[in-house]
């Protein structure tokens, strides 16, 4: 990150970011005026060129500034299809991905890794409206009317007493009352350290994946001397599999804005942005419209506060949502992953402390708050009751199409993996593995689904990973040789490229795999376990950190299907302890 | 127990490297605690360069680290991760030595072949060498796609297309053998603040791109080659590294001679790699305090000039009109005849010296000693007079001394930046990219200037007001502090005089009058001066936009006047620090090239130190020139030299390296004079329009092929060392000199710079502790005691003349804008660019032409428009004095009424339209105020 562009780019402030002035200018711009464009931008930023060149060249949706004739220019087209890793497991696409060729010519058909439909698959992307399903089937129709409403279907349930993140919000005045109760007695620098000492007690942890606890996160935030602080929330659910953030956004928008409200009392930050991935377009809406409800229960003085919602629509790059990453996003720089000091607390967008959580974070925000009165049942108690006491509350968990009924549901923390499955109707069809917590996540194979909790601690414990809590059943169909090559394809291909062990180690390893299905060469053991080590113990972040995890999951459990691609007997010799 | 004791009995915090405990350093990393306990190779990194911020994406600096002896190990990378008490940090764990190497075969899997072999035979980059540390072997992945081959090929000046971008004079890209550490990219941002370089694309295929995906020519490069010092691989070069790698893989000898850049006053350290007595590169070293290892493309590019073809190379004496290849034998007899002559029958006051702030500080005393105990005249000057010498005027009269009162390195602690009449980007490239660096990172700025300078594009005050009325604008900053109650009543009360007059004189100043006479918006002015007042440190820099006016001098003084008015003033991180245009000008004043003051700024018509003069040079009734000859009264400025040679009361002048047939203004002027002189000998390198006029010419030698001292201009004084012998036919300027004073009868030893230190530190009081040895690598910054110890803040407890001074002058219109304003409505104002200095003798001779190879004339749009000009047509422009013809450029930096040009380019003359007015109080030329007219060539 650049320190100077952090604060060039304040300058500005959150109302005139470089990035969205990428984002609207880009689009459908004729390649001619971009350069003109851009370097006005770079003035009127005062920042080079390159910047602002490099910048938008990261993106999957912004023009990178080479010739529209390169096909594998990906900004500006037609149509999208998607091809995360539920669309691939469901075997779908290659049907999509021709009826939209059909339509629209192949150089006008880009690719999207997940819109988000996995309990349907088949998705794809017209003119920023999402699809899925059965939708490919009326494909003319779609295109002769883009309004055309997509025949989307996926089942909501909660197994709790008292839904948290599945409640519906009945009369939004009324929901935000609590803000303005909560708001009313927390004056001083002690009310706001009471009330996030409810909230360390209530035990809730990031639901990002990384499972930090929330109230000690802001508290460190509320810490930091600054006259200007931010809450961000990370709506950038690029995990294949995922969308229960997605999910949130569309159907209970106000929690999330509640949350949001709620940390920027508790931490003095007068400023929310979120920042919600291009690949979900109605969640963008239906949140503008949940921002422009607020503003105007404020203007009636329904609620009073001073508070400014901001959505920042992103571009196409996964690795956004790392939060380091997503924030120099919004600042207008490269989105590659920050060095850690500075944690976000300290110095985050702009420079200034912010607290950034993940979507569902926020959304458990106000049922915690909503009953703090009572001493022996307080909704702290009653959240910090649900689980196994380390992983508290309720979880959303994404179930996509190799399920009987996919959808989303929220159960408590510690519901057994079976009850979910059961819960679901079981499988729609012959699955051999769950990978579960999105593309860094698990892959579990059938025999150790009866092990696991849902949980962060029970899929520690076994060797895998909650993570989102996004469900991707993994058909026999499915080689793994294949889904493994996959895997080092997708690394390879949103890897920021700032550290070796994920920029050019996911490229080696996706090679490897190509070669040994092609069998121009079988894998060399000591050589793969070398590389998944030095990329999980070497690189900057996550993602170059976390695929080793699913990959050795499938070297340990599926030992016969492999074996085949390795040289001579290394495979077994090799294997890890 | 006192606070003190309490701290130093609290165990010092510590951790432990390799098993062996060491204390901890506040605010240290796990890798600067290993490299300040070891050698600085412990840990490989490739992405770190201790001069940017740790990035962490090279990962080879990983460690293992416990938090006890025996605990679990974690591996961390040491580059960004703080060192903590009780930490156990292990560098050569058999995993972080397996780690390391796989990392690196990683990287050499997307390299050329051929760097592996380099590394395991003779490493000859960074890399390579880390490379060969770490002890990879081989590259075990079956051969895969290589990132380069995304990258696009460049067009070079042949039209040839190529993987390697050879587009620019100077700079080189071959990306073939890019690692992607992103030094570059970072240096790019964080030293130069130039943001030309960054990367396109991500993951494998990101790669580093200029501008928007352009070559380097094409993109706003400033070519000052911190991409290149900084890449560990070579993928980022220019020529002349190339040159030296070349000769390095040879593993010749090659010499590395540190030396200071004699270009701008900044005075940065330059690291010259020699081979057989020719230069091959220049750097800049890293550890130098003034530029820690930067420096702009003047300093590192710009030094071809030295081994030019033009160079004089033996004596020209003036033979039946036409200068004459002679011996120097014959051209020092020649000289000491005729100047014998005049001095028996004119007397020595027709006789006058102009000496060279390009020059060193020897060589400068040198020459006003000759003037003074050899001629006995006090008309020797130089050329701060047409710069600086209002600076140095006025900041006596305020302070008592005339120089910047502080460092540049309190830029790091200042809160708020006062730049006045400045363009450092340009003419000060390092410390204006250190002015840059700060205000990008928040730092607030006023600037005022009339031209929208790169700083200004930053400023949060840009007072953009009319060439000349800097004294108006500074008066009403005055008043809106003053108003505002924002005086520093406590340092007013204790630290200065006049305070009640000047306070009285400000507040009856008629503001909106003002405000209009200066085209300046008086609420702007009003917040600028409030945030300034309001600062708690805050540093004021000003250059030749405030110095060069009628009002030059008074301008500095109203300057002062805020300073003092708000306490900034004897602390670090504050202070009035002029930006000294020469290398060497505040040295040349220091050594006594002033014709009112002698070496170490005595008066030189005040008889106590005419006597401590005559003691310390020794005079007595047999000396050349003796006790009853000594001169005694004030001698001519460099203007009125040009009067009395006019006049006929100047019959000789001796000029060392200064061109002012092309730099002094109002040249028909300076051209008769110098025709009316009877001898004229001129010091030059090359035969320059003065040269050509001369009777004797004597060919000295640049920067890089003598020995001394530079001052810069935070009182700096650094040694130059010769990195050639001087080019054959040559002599070094100081042995000139000598030999010059040996020849008039004066015994002056043989000139080196130690001998010649060790004469200067016993005449000039602040120099009085300084040795050749004791100068060391950074140099020292004076006053210096005698028993060595230099000052960084000037006018601490007291002020060098007691109290500070207020003084109050009304703001006066200029004569030139009296006079011609009426005929000719547009105001000329004029300055540096980054590219040149000043008449271009040296970076004209270098490839920074092919860069920039034109003065152009800045015009607003709306004046364009009315004159029916269009972008990049010729147009004419001329004033009282003449007329030339340039391009026209249509900019936003100058706004309707007001055009700019440089002065690089003399064959334009651009002085042949600036005029003679001067500084009423120093002579010092208004280059900056010219009132002109323009039409469509």
């Amino acid at each position: 990150m650049s320190k100077n562009l952090s604060q060039l780019a304040r300058r500005q402030g959150i109302d005139n970011t470089l990035f969205q002035q990428l984002v609207v200018t880009d689009a459908g711009d004729k390649h001619s005026n971009l350069k003109q464009k851009r370097k006005t931008l770079a003035k009127e930023f005062l920042m080079g060129e390159a910047v602002i060149h490099g910048a938008a060249s990261f993106y999957d949706f912004l023009d990178d500034g080479t010739s529209h004739n390169n096909k594998q220019h990906n900004a500006n087209k037609k149509a999208y299809v998607c091809n995360g890793s539920s669309c691939l497991c469901a075997d779908t696409q290659a049907v999509v991905k021709d009826k939209l060729v059909n339509q629209f010519d192949s150089d006008n058909v880009g690719h999207v890794t997940c819109l988000g439909r996995c309990a349907e698959n088949s998705a794809f992307q017209i003119a920023e409206h999402n699809f899925s399903g059965s939708d490919i089937d009326n494909l003319s129709n779609i295109v002769e009317e883009i309004s055309t409403i997509s025949n989307e279907h996926y089942q909501i349930r909660c197994t709790l007493n008292e839904p948290i993140l599945t409640a519906e919000i009945l009369d939004v005045t009324e929901y935000y009352q609590l803000f303005d109760q909560l708001s009313k007695q927390c004056i001083t620098r002690d009310e706001q350290e009471k009330l996030l000492d409810k909230l360390v007690g209530s035990g809730l942890r990031g639901r990002g994946g990384a499972g930090f606890p929330t109230g000690i996160k802001w508290l460190s935030c509320l810490n930091e001397k600054h006259d200007e602080k931010y809450i961000v929330c990370n709506a950038d659910e690029g995990d294949a599999g995922a969308f229960s953030d997605r999910y949130l956004l569309e159907q209970r928008p106000h929690a999330v804005l509640f949350g949001m409200l709620m940390a920027g009392l508790l931490t003095d930050a007068k400023t929310g942005v979120l920042y919600i991935r291009a690949e979900y377009p109605e969640a963008i809406k239906q949140t503008e419209q949940a921002i422009n409800e607020f503003k105007q229960l404020v203007l009636n003085k329904k609620v009073t506060v001073d508070f400014n919602f901001k959505i920042i629509k992103g571009a196409g790059a996964y690795i956004c949502g790392e939060e380091t990453a997503l924030l120099r996003s919004i600042e207008g720089q490269r989105p590659v992953v920050s060095v850690r000091p500075p944690f976000p607390t300290q110095s985050g967008l702009f420079g200034c402390p912010t607290v950034v959580n993940n979507v569902e974070t926020f959304g458990s925000i106000h049922f915690i708050f909503s009953n703090l009165a009572q001493k022996e049942n307080s909704t702290v108690e009653k959240y910090k009751n649900l689980g196994n006491g380390k992983s508290t509350g309720s979880k959303l968990l994404s179930l996509d199409g190799a399920f009987n009924a996919p959808g989303i549901i929220e159960v408590a923390m510690g519901t057994p993996l079976t009850q979910v499955i059961e819960l679901a109707g079981g499988f729609a069809k012959n699955i051999k593995a769950l990978h579960i917590g999105g593309p860094l996540g698990g892959v579990v194979p059938l025999s150790e689904i009866d092990k696991l909790t849902i949980d962060f601690e029970s899929f520690a414990e076994n060797g895998f990973l909650l993570g989102h809590a996004s469900i991707i059943g993994i058909p026999q169909s499915m080689k793994m040789i294949e889904y493994i090559a996959h895997l080092f394809e997708f690394t390879a291909l949103e890897s920021c490229g700032k550290c070796y062990p994920c920029q050019i180690g996911s490229v080696r390893g996706q090679e490897m795999f190509e070669q040994a299905i092609s069998g121009e060469q079988t894998i060399n053991r000591e050589l793969l376990n070398d590389l998944l080590d030095t990329m999980q113990l070497g690189s900057l972040c996550a993602l170059g950190g976390g695929v080793p995890l699913p990959i050795q999951n499938i070297l340990q459990y599926f030992k016969d299907e492999l074996t085949p691609y390795f040289t001579n007997t290394e495979f077994v010799k090799g294997a890890h302890s | 127990m006192s606070q003190g004791n309490k701290a130093l009995k609290q165990t010092v915090k510590q951790a432990f490297l390799n098993g062996v405990a060491y204390p901890i350093d506040k605010d240290e990393t796990i890798l600067s605690f290993s490299r300040r306990l070891n050698d600085a190779s412990i840990i490989p990194t490739l992405c770190d360069d201790t001069r940017l911020e740790p990035y962490g994406s090279c990962r080879v600096c990983n460690v293992d680290v416990a938090l006890t002896a025996d605990g679990p190990k974690k591996v961390m990378a040491s580059c960004h991760t703080p060192i903590s008490e009780g930490m156990h940090i292990y560098t050569h764990s058999p995993r972080i030595e397996k780690l390391r190497r796989n990392i690196i075969e990683l990287v050499l899997s997307d390299l050329p072949e051929q760097t592996l072999v380099n590394s395991q035979n003779h490493p000859r980059t960074e890399f390579e060498q880390v490379v060969a540390d770490t002890g990879v072997g081989q590259v075990r992945f079956n051969q895969g796609r290589k990132s380069v081959a995304s990258v696009p090929f460049t067009t070079n000046k042949k039209g040839e297309s190529k993987l390697c971008d050879e587009s620019h004079p100077y700079m080189r890209m071959d990306l073939s053998l890019c690692i992607d550490c992103n030094r570059c990219v970072r240096a790019c941002d964080e030293i130069q603040g130039e943001q030309v370089l960054s990367v396109a694309g991500r993951g494998f295929d990101a790669r580093i791109i200029k501008g928007q995906d352009v070559s380097f020519n094409d993109s706003d490069c400033v070519s000052c080659g911190a991409c290149a010092q900084t890449c560990p691989t070579g993928a980022i070069s220019d020529v002349f590294r190339q040159q030296l790698a070349k000769a390095e893989s040879k593993s010749d000898h090659i010499d590395k001679v540190r030396t200071i850049c004699s270009y701008c006053g900044v005075g940065c350290n330059l690291e010259v790699s020699v081979q057989n007595n020719k230069i091959l590169s220049i750097e800049a070293p890293k550890g130098a305090a003034v530029n820690s290892g930067h420096t702009c493309l003047k300093g590192r590019y710009a030094w071809r000039f030295y081994d030019h073809d033009d160079r004089l190379d033996s004596p020209l004496v003036k033979i039946d009109g036409k200068l004459t290849k002679a011996s120097w034998e014959h051209a020092f007899d020649y000289i000491a005849k005729r100047l014998t002559d005049i001095k028996t029958n004119h007397g020595s006051d027709a006789i006058a010296g102009i000496s060279s702030a390009r020059c060193t500080n020897e060589e400068n005393y040198l020459l006003q000693k000759m003037m003074r105990v050899v001629i006995g005249t006090n008309n020797i000057d130089c050329c701060a007079r047409v710069c600086h010498s209002p600076t140095a005027y006025g900041m006596q009269h305020s302070f008592g001394t005339g120089a910047a009162t502080n460092s540049i390195d309190d830029l790091k602690q200042t809160e708020f930046i006062l730049l006045i009449g400045a363009n450092p980007t340009a003419a000060h490239p390092v410390t204006g990219a250190k002015i840059k660096q700060k205000v990008m990172k928040g730092t607030p700025l006023i600037v005022l200037d009339p031209v929208k300078t790169e700083l200004a594009r930053f400023a949060n005050w840009h007072i953009q007001l009319r060439p000349g009325t800097n004294v108006a604008v500074l008066n009403m900053m005055a008043y809106f502090i003053i108003e505002s109650g924002l005086v520093s009543k406590d340092f007013v009360n204790t630290r200065t005089e006049e305070y009640q007059s000047y306070h009285q004189a400000i507040m009856a100043l008629d503001i909106n009058k003002l405000a209009t006479i200066a085209g300046v918006d008086k609420t702007l002015v009003k917040q600028a001066a409030i945030a300034y007042a309001k600062a708690d440190k805050a540093m004021s820099f000003h250059g030749l936009g405030v110095t060069e006016h009628s009002q030059g001098s008074r301008a500095i003084m109203c300057i002062a006047d805020l300073v003092m008015l708000t306490g900034n003033i004897g602390r670090k991180g504050v202070g009035m620090n002029p930006l000294r245009g020469q290398n060497n000008v505040q040295g040349a004043a220091d050594m006594g090239c002033q014709p009112h003051q002698g070496a170490g700024y005595f008066p030189v018509d005040d008889l106590e130190h005419i006597k401590y003069y005559q003691q310390h040079y020794q005079v007595n009734k047999d000396s050349i020139v003796n006790l009853s000859q000594w001169p005694d009264k004030v001698g001519y400025k460099i203007p009125e030299m040009f009067n009395a040679a006019l006049a006929g009361d100047l019959k000789a002048l001796w000029i060392l390296g200064e061109d002012v047939v092309q730099t002094d203004p109002n040249q028909q002027h300076v051209v008769a004079s110098l025709e009316n002189l009877d001898l004229l000998i001129v010091q030059e390198i090359f035969l320059s329009e003065t040269a050509k006029m001369a009777d004797v010419v004597l060919p000295g030698t640049s920067f890089l092929e003598k020995s001394g001292t530079f001052t810069n201009g935070e009182r700096r004084v650094q040694k130059v060392n010769a990195a050639v012998p001087p080019r054959k036919g040559c002599k070094t300027d100081g042995e000139i000199i000598v030999e010059m004073m040996n020849n008039l009868g004066y015994k002056q030893a043989s000139y080196d710079a130690n001998s010649m230190l060790e004469e200067i530190s016993q005449v000039v009081p602040f120099f009085a502790g300084i040795t050749w040895q004791n100068l060391g690598l950074d140099g020292l910054q004076w006053p210096v005691t005698k028993e060595g110890v230099e000052t960084k803040t000037l006018h601490v407890d007291s002020f060098k003349r007691g109290l500070g001074k207020f003084h109050f002058f009304e703001f006066e219109e200029s004569q030139e804008m009296l006079k011609h304003s009426e005929q000719f409505p547009f105001i000329l104002t004029t300055s540096r660019n980054l590219e040149h200095y000043n008449a271009g003798t040296m970076t004209r001779r270098t490839s920074n032409e092919a860069i920039v190879s034109e003065d152009v004339l800045l015009v607003s749009k709306g004046d364009a428009a009315d004159k029916g000009i269009t972008d990049r047509s010729k147009v004419k422009l001329f004033s009282a004095r003449g007329e030339i013809t340039l391009t026209a450029q249509i900019s936003d930096k100058v706004k309707q009424g007001i055009l700019f040009t440089t002065f690089h380019f003399p064959e334009l003359m651009i002085n042949r339209v600036t005029g003679d007015v001067t500084d009423k109080h120093t002579k010092c030329p208004e280059y900056k105020v010219v009132a002109v007219d323009i039409k469509k060539a």
